[in-house]
């Protein structure tokens, strides 16, 4: 052979692409299985028994032609042969780099897909859609947690002055630097508020395996003329360690229970001893640790609910958060 | 009130705290409470009786000990929210068992999101 570029293996593989017009090679994906292999099937008789002669025109036409075949046949077997002589235009790698027939045409036969490539459509699809989700969730959190910030919204919560279970001092400056739980009951209260309570010791556990030590458990009677420190001191001892007991003069509970919407309904003057009901709202209001309003959490929520809500919020907050 | 005048069982007194108020109910307190309402109720539903402060005579006539019971462990103020109380349940579990029927649907307030 005169021409090794038509002869070797390789090169004839790097005539292929441009030997066929390039339009056959999108329709050859398409074709039947055996459509396909007869049509392979011919051109590597043609490459083996055609005449040197039209092979060299072929070949003549393709230098003329295509700039591809320069830079292949230069990187290839630019050494043996006197026709390829020109300099490569591009650096990019050959377009087929199959080792053989079969692997080449495992390759049409699938087109484009493979399992990486499906495994990571799928991997990303899903981890997307979770992004998606989760970051819906916390802006909606975020909604409920700043509806109550800033100038004209209805506040909940506020200033107050009280007396714990100890006989100290308390007031909301006490309560900040922590997200604050806050319950609002009295310690004669006949069935409602221990369950409430009890409930409330369960979410202090929860949020505290999930969080660490961020909530302050605050129970503010409605109460105050039966429900002196001593009392509320020995009623909380049997729900949760944890719980702030906190009551305080007539006007000062009265005053706390208007500012956190809770309604009050204790006679202003009582005897020693006398036996009557308080009417009070039944909620556990969330408390952020600026002292603002995050939300409610009303009877119906269990109290597995409740520590998700509250730890939600919790891990959404970005400002100082004291864990001691 | 009628129907706790004289004569019915005055619940124990209560213990006064180191400060001097009354102490409340402490659990266990609660517990026989809630034990000796749960025993009552029991009786005035098998004898269907309602409201025990309204049909007061039937409900003495039927469940007479188990009141006296009932009274003397717990405060007058829950006798009489627990007698309350069982009316109103009732009713409520009433209105919303129709508003199911009429394919109505109930939602809790807050967990909707």
């Amino acid at each position: 052979m005169s021409r090794p570029c038509s002869t070797i293996p390789g090169a004839f593989k790097a005539f292929k692409p441009t030997y066929t017009p390039s339009t056959q090679f999108p329709a050859a994906r398409f074709l039947s299985r055996s459509s396909t292999r007869s049509f392979t099937s011919s051109r590597c008789s043609n490459a083996a028994l055609r005449p040197p002669i039209i092979r060299q025109s072929a070949s003549r036409r393709i230098t003329s032609e295509s700039s591809a075949l320069h830079s292949r046949c230069a990187g290839q077997s630019s050494r043996r042969i006197l026709g390829c002589t020109a300099r490569p235009f591009s650096s990019t790698s050959a377009r087929n780099k199959y080792k053989t027939v079969e692997e080449a045409r495992s390759r049409y036969k699938l087109g484009p897909f493979s399992w990486p490539a499906g495994v990571l459509f799928l991997t990303s699809g899903i981890g997307l859609t979770m992004y998606f989700r989760y970051e819906k969730d916390r802006l909606a959190r975020k909604r409920i947690a700043e509806s109550t910030k800033g100038v004209g919204k209805p506040k909940v919560g506020g200033p107050f002055d009280l007396v714990d279970q100890d006989g100290n001092r308390f007031t909301h400056e006490d309560m900040h630097g922590k997200y604050a739980l806050v319950y609002f009951g009295f310690t004669h209260c006949p069935d409602i508020c221990p369950e409430e309570l009890d409930k409330m010791a369960v979410m202090i556990d929860l949020v505290k395996q999930r969080c660490g030590n961020v909530l302050r458990p605050i129970f503010i009677t409605c109460d105050p003329a039966r429900d002196t420190p001593a009392v509320v001191k020995e009623y909380l001892k049997e729900f949760h360690p944890d719980i702030i007991g906190l009551t305080g003069t007539y006007e000062n509970t009265k005053s706390v229970c208007k500012e956190y919407r809770v309604y009050f309904s204790t006679p202003p003057n009582v005897q020693p001893g006398q036996d009557y009901l308080v009417d009070h709202s039944i909620y556990f209001y969330l408390m952020d640790p600026e002292g603002d309003f995050v939300e409610a959490i009303g009877r119906n929520f269990t109290p597995e609910q409740a520590a998700k809500v509250m730890t939600d919020h919790i891990k959404d907050w970005r400002g100082p958060l004291d864990k001691d | 009130m009628g129907w706790f005048s004289s004569g019915s069982p005055k619940p124990a007194a209560p213990k006064p705290s180191s400060d001097g108020a009354f102490e409340a109910p402490n659990r266990s307190d609660r517990a026989l409470c809630w034990e000796a309402r749960d025993a009552f109720f029991e009786c005035l539903d098998r004898n269907n009786i309602l409201d025990s402060i309204k049909d007061k005579d039937a409900a003495e006539r039927a469940c007479g000990r188990l009141d006296q019971e009932f009274q003397r462990n717990c405060a007058g103020s829950w006798v009489q929210y627990f007698k309350k109380r069982r009316v109103v349940e009732y009713n409520k579990e009433q209105t919303l068992k129709r508003i199911e029927s009429e394919g109505g649907e109930i939602l809790p307030p807050a967990l909707k999101r």
